[in-house]
């Protein structure tokens, strides 16, 4: 094994020798941002094998959803990355409604946007608390805490709840917005450059950040393709590859916003896309807001939405419709279809088999957070194994999401 | 090159797909050459999956699918290689081409119980290792039925709770297990 040389010291100089050793890091710890386990081979302090054990919060939700009807799949979809409960909900119903062929009005589409961009940056809020917090930095948490305590209070509003939102529906919207979201929203979008100078100003020139992040945990542009790394961690690797970009959905098309990428593949890399990235989904949604007109927030097929209440005490038609949807929900034509959207994460996606019942007859999850924790390995590599926890950071992986 | 023309190249039958994306069907012979002929023109593998078409209403032929969810990062073309078998079957891995395939290949090994032939590490990815069985077979049981687990032993929700308020039976009787609402067309 390696040879080590320690200093000079009261003791002479001393030579000796590494051995090889193995050992287990969680499923319990602080730095696997969930239940992560890892078994790490390490020749003294640098790491030559790393295995990740997954599945501790294998949940079957891909079982469950093919026994619920397609209404009901809203429940489950967002409780897989509670970070972005919003971009699983898009993922979802945008691949029903391919299978309906259903028309979402334009309301409910910049309001999908609004809502999923907000969760965007929530996520990527919690990522920096965390993954900062995971150097030894206690500070920069509190402060996007901060923001982030805010963003939920805008999610709180709209659906009542801070997580697991279930707010989306297929063919529209569960609900209009409340009348107080969007001065909340503009407030948060006026706040919210500020703040972001605050973090710039607590980490980006930090000599401890730069020297913990440059350079750590390289993953070439070959490697990350090679091992389906999507999301901003491939883009940190120099590919720009962003599907509100490159397969426009909900709208994106109309909205201008820049794709950040980076080119050195390292941790700093990684954190500075996702940095960037939150002024790219403040536009967004200040643009989005713009353009929010008043309107139908539900496609107008009565097989697919619900009535409005009004309708049910007058006509026996919407009654009829309402028991129908609500006991049985629709039959989709036998089809399957893919969708792929960007999460916070990367490539999310939703393909749905449907053997014209009213429940799906298989849901594959395409989960962005499962394929790039298979980058941990090669960037943990010939590393430090105190800079495996930066890299497990900077890889931002949701467990709930790699486990399903 | 565009899935279409790699479609060409491979001299496979395009799969109707009418609201998804190009497919190609494959043996499983066939599959490592498709592959390598995929990466060759820049495809990156995006998913691996699975589909048991044991209960899909006239459904003839082989009983598993496993689709390979293939993306071109030039010209943002989407291929999936579809191949059909029988249970027991196995299925030419493709870590050697993809290093990215081996998590999604164990998840369809363990949800499924396919065997990938050549694959580096080849165990169960998510459900425990004493869990006899593949969850998303279509005859494994769902929710409050018994789930036998190795060695005989069975976990059985509804006595386990029916133990807990000390009576013999659950409170709903509910089995699980059937798809309400089901609208055959055959």
């Amino acid at each position: 094994m390696t040879k080590l040389r320690v200093a000079p010291g009261p003791a002479g100089e001393a030579e000796f020798e590494t051995k090889p050793l193995r050992i287990n890091v969680g499923p319990q710890h602080p730095s696997t941002h969930g239940v992560l386990r890892l078994v790490v081979d390490l020749d003294g302090e640098v790491i030559k094998r790393l295995s990740p054990h997954i599945g501790y919060l294998h949940t079957g939700f891909e079982k469950t959803m093919e026994h619920r009807t397609y209404q009901q799949g809203v429940t489950y979809s967002n409780r897989m990355d509670y970070l972005h409960g919003f971009a699983h909900d898009l993922a979802y119903v945008l691949s029903v409604e391919k299978l309906l062929d259903a028309k979402v009005p334009e309301r409910a589409q910049r309001i999908r946007v609004i809502l999923t961009e907000l969760n965007r940056i929530a996520s990527h809020l919690m990522f920096f608390g965390t993954g900062i917090l995971d150097m030894g930095a206690l500070t920069p948490f509190f402060y996007t805490m901060r923001e982030r305590e805010k963003l939920l209070d805008l999610f709180e509003l709209v659906c009542g709840v801070r997580m697991n939102y279930g707010y989306f529906r297929i063919g529209g919207l569960a609900y209009d917005l409340p009348e107080e979201f969007i001065p909340a929203t503009r407030a948060f979008i006026a706040e919210f450059p500020a703040m972001l100078k605050q973090y710039a100003a607590l980490f980006a020139k930090n000599d401890i950040f730069l020297s913990r992040t440059r350079g750590v945990g390289v993953i070439s542009q070959e490697t990350a393709l090679a091992y389906s790394l999507t999301g901003p961690s491939l883009r940190a690797s120099g590919v720009p590859l962003d599907h509100r970009k490159a397969n426009p959905y909900s709208g994106y098309q109309d909205y201008d916003f820049a794709v950040p990428s980076a080119n050195s593949g390292d941790v700093y890399a990684r954190f500075m896309v996702r940095f960037t990235e939150m002024t790219e989904s403040l536009k967004i949604v200040e643009q989005a807001l713009d353009r929010l007109t008043p309107g139908p927030i539900n496609d107008p097929n009565r097989r697919i939405s619900l009535p409005p209440r009004s309708e049910l005490e007058t006509s026996m038609e919407a009654v009829i419709f309402h028991f129908k949807l609500v006991t049985e929900g629709f039959h989709p034509p036998r089809s399957e279809v893919y969708v792929p959207t960007e999460s916070a994460r990367g490539e999310l996606g939703y393909y749905i088999v449907s053997d014209g019942g009213s429940m799906p007859y298989r849901v594959k999850v395409r989960v962005p957070s499962l394929a790039n924790l298979q980058a941990l390995e090669p960037a943990c590599l010939d590393g430090l194994f105190a800079d495996m926890v930066m890299n497990i950071a900077s890889l931002d992986p949701v467990l709930g999401d790699v486990d399903k | 090159m565009s899935a279409v023309a790699l479609i060409q190249a491979l001299g496979s039958k395009l799969i109707d797909q009418p609201q998804g994306y190009p497919a190609v069907a494959l043996n499983p012979a066939q599959l490592p050459d498709a592959a390598r002929l995929a990466k060759e023109h820049g495809f990156m593998i995006m998913d691996v999956f699975g589909i048991d078409w044991l209960t899909y209403p006239g459904h003839r032929g082989k009983r598993f699918t496993v689709s390979y969810n293939l993306y071109h990062l030039e010209t943002n073309s989407r291929l999936f290689l579809r191949v059909a078998l029988n249970d027991g079957e196995t299925v030419p891995s493709v870590t050697g081409v993809w290093p990215g395939a081996n998590f999604l290949e164990r998840e369809v090994y363990d949800m499924f119980g396919i065997k990938f032939s050549g694959h580096p590490d080849l165990r169960k990815l998510l459900t425990p290792d004493e869990l006899d069985g593949h969850p998303l077979r279509k005859d494994f049981p769902l929710g409050e039925t018994p789930t036998l687990f190795n060695e005989g032993r069975f976990l059985d929700p509804t006595a386990f709770r029916a133990g807990l308020i000390g009576k013999d039976v659950g409170l709903t009787g509910f089995r699980g297990g059937a798809r309400k609402g089901v609208k055959s067309r055959d």
